[in-house]
């Protein structure tokens, strides 16, 4: 910070923005305290909040694979109960398929049947909350099904899958529970969509952990037909869109709307009506997370802003005290009032830039040393795993961060120096 | 010319008013150079801020060439760009800029090219002598240096008035003649009205005229002659 930072900025800057420059140096120590405390600001807020977005992120995807993208349904299908299993489902589903497959952007469409009963190991019975799919359903979902034992369903027209012996996907509690391994018979009972009772044994082919303890004591999958023989019906509940990218989601959902309206046109039979649900009207703990985070990120900006606020008022005043005879000369010399407020401004306009990029550097830097060093988050409430800590660097955020903490700045700087300013000028002179 | 009719200031002083001026009247020819002196509480300050136009809250009137002086603050600080200079007493450099910028600032203030505020910033500080020190910032000039620095930037932009508070009050003898010098020389070859406060009997001696105030009030003329034979 000294001559040869005063000889650069003779040639990299404008003679303005060089001049206030210059005057940051005059009080060095001061300026560098402004810097760093914006730099903090600009740290923790582009942090927090690059904490937020992958969260938000790992979140969204979390919903949106494992409920689809986007849900086919009978109108109303999540507002009220079935009279009878898959009495509200879907029929025509090939052809449905058919109609949206054909979408660059979908990844693929999966049918479910959603149903409910008691499975026993023999000895024991619970409830169950089942869900029938079909083996694709597991690469949509990736990474965001843990398997702890076994294996996902099988391919039922692959030569090695066993018709006698259907499969069946546990939750862990549940297994636990049953006290069931992989390679254990279990029988499920449900109620079939007449209202008969109807049951079938199943061989355990795998354990899995959703991450929701609630959902691991009740949660089973089995093939989609095993489950539309034992509800005895050929509709499935739901059909489950999944898409590429996560973005598009309102984009394709108005394109199916529309190719759908299109084919019940085009066909004299009218068909059942169909509801399309985006994955954020299902994505129930995804909006109270993102409300709650948002509220906190909110606040903490609030505090940020007020801290950034009273440290640029500060510095700027104390200043502009210290410069109110070259206040008084520069006024006497005839430059008005927003002339000499505009050099000011230019002032704390760097602090607030190099502040900015200062903690936008080293936001940035934490962001790459996170990817490379692995922090375990603890479980989120009603979750039983924890998450690796990782802060997404968003260029979108730093510069909202920068925009804000240089408004402050600017709002700051611009009322230290109004007050300066607005001294009279005899007075100015003569200040000491 | 410069005319001024009066000229009234009151200040309110711990609940006690206090007449700084009491209709003071006077007219400045162009081109001269006048003292103003008295004692301390005079007004001389005073009447120098207010024709100055840094003083506006005052009551009677003041023509400049048959203009009179504006009333409006943004109109004030253009007027005081465009055609007045100051000197004074603590020379008032900006620190952070070196003494071509110093000088050029009036320039600057007037929108000229940077290419014109570089060339006359040059010339002016060549011709108080100060060629070789047009990148010295003020920290590094003496007192003399930084004074004619002022000088030249009171003068740079043909201003028709120059005030001077004191411009030699923070000088040594030498340097003061030197300042003195520059001041009138360089006062008469561009035809700028000069009024200096001044308690050195130096500067009102070498002045064209001196206009002494007493109490708020211009001195009788005998009062005035006799200062300029103190002076002398």
């Amino acid at each position: 910070m000294g001559k040869l930072t005063q000889r650069m900025s003779t040639f990299l800057l404008p003679t303005s923005m060089r001049l206030a420059w210059l005057n940051l140096l005059r009080n060095g120590r001061r300026s560098l305290l402004s810097v760093l405390i914006i730099a903090i600001a600009v740290f923790a807020l582009t942090s927090a909040g690059g904490y937020g977005l992958y969260t938000y992120e790992s979140l969204r995807e979390s919903t949106a694979r494992d409920t689809g993208h986007l849900t086919l349904s009978t109108p109303g299908y999540f507002e009220q109960d079935e009279d009878m299993p898959l009495s509200n489902g879907l029929d025509n589903v090939q052809a449905l398929t058919k109609s949206i497959i054909g979408d660059s952007d979908v990844r693929g469409v999966q049918p479910r049947v959603y149903f409910s009963g008691l499975v026993s190991n023999g000895s024991k019975s619970t409830i169950f909350m089942g869900t029938g799919v079909n083996e694709r359903e597991f690469d949509m979902k990736g990474p965001f099904l843990d398997v702890r034992s076994g294996q996902t369903l099988s391919d039922v027209k692959s030569p090695r899958y066993d018709s006698q012996e259907p499969q069946v996907m546990l939750g862990t509690d549940l297994a636990r529970n049953l006290k069931v391994a992989v390679g254990d018979w279990v029988t499920l009972l449900a109620t079939t969509s007449d209202g008969a009772l109807n049951a079938f044994d199943f061989k355990v082919q795998g354990i899995y952990s959703t991450g929701v303890p609630e959902l691991d004591k009740r949660q089973l999958y089995v093939h989609i037909t095993t489950a539309q023989e034992l509800l005895a019906s050929g509709k499935v509940s739901t059909l489950s869109v999944f898409l590429f990218e996560t973005s598009k989601t309102s984009t394709v959902q108005q394109r199916i709307q529309i190719a759908l309206e299109r084919n019940s046109a085009s066909q004299s039979d009218q068909g059942t009506e169909i509801e399309i649900t985006p994955w954020q009207d299902r994505a129930f703990f995804y909006t109270k997370v993102k409300d709650l985070y948002d509220r906190i990120f909110g606040i903490m900006g609030a505090v940020m802003a007020l801290v950034v606020f009273v440290s640029l008022f500060n510095t700027m005043t104390m200043s502009v005290t210290e410069r109110t005879r070259e206040i008084g000369t520069l006024s006497a010399l005839g430059s008005y009032p927003s002339e000499i407020v505009a050099g000011f401004l230019k002032e704390a306009g760097l602090l607030a830039v190099i502040g900015s990029a200062i903690g936008a550097l080293v936001s940035g830097l934490v962001s790459l040393l996170l990817l490379v060093v692995d922090i375990q988050m603890p479980p989120p409430p009603g979750r039983t795993e924890g998450y690796p800590l990782n802060i997404y660097f968003s260029l979108e955020l730093v510069g909202y961060a920068t925009l804000g903490v240089l408004t402050i700045c600017l709002l700051a700087a611009y009322f230290s120096a109004r007050k300066g300013v607005n001294k009279p000028i005899t007075e100015a002179l003569v200040y000491v | 010319m410069i005319e001024f009719k009066g000229i009234c200031k009151a200040y309110v002083t711990g609940g006690q008013r206090v007449d700084a001026l009491n209709g003071v009247d006077g007219h400045i020819q162009r081109g001269e150079m006048v003292a103003l002196c008295g004692p301390s509480g005079s007004g001389k300050s005073t009447l120098l801020n207010i024709l100055g136009l840094l003083d506006m809250d005052y009551r009677g009137q003041i023509n400049i060439d048959g203009q009179p002086y504006p009333t409006e603050q943004i109109a004030a600080a253009r007027f005081r760009r465009q055609s007045l200079g100051f000197v004074f007493q603590r020379f008032n450099l900006v620190p952070v800029m070196t003494a071509l910028e110093n000088v050029a600032y009036p320039l600057m203030l007037n929108q000229c090219s940077k290419q014109e505020q570089q060339t006359r910033a040059q010339d002016m500080l060549e011709r108080v002598g100060l060629g070789d020190y047009v990148h010295h910032r003020p920290d590094n000039l003496s007192g003399g240096q930084q004074q004619r620095v002022a000088i030249a930037r009171a003068l740079i932009h043909n201003p028709s008035l120059v005030i001077a508070d004191e411009p030699t009050a923070s000088l040594d003898s030498h340097t003061a003649n030197l300042v003195i010098d520059i001041m009138k020389e360089l006062g008469h070859e561009m035809g700028t009205t000069f009024i200096v406060a001044t308690h050195d009997p130096r500067m009102a001696q070498r002045c064209d005229r001196v206009i002494e105030l007493i109490d708020g009030k211009l001195a009788p003329q005998a009062a005035t002659t006799e200062a300029i034979s103190w002076a002398s």
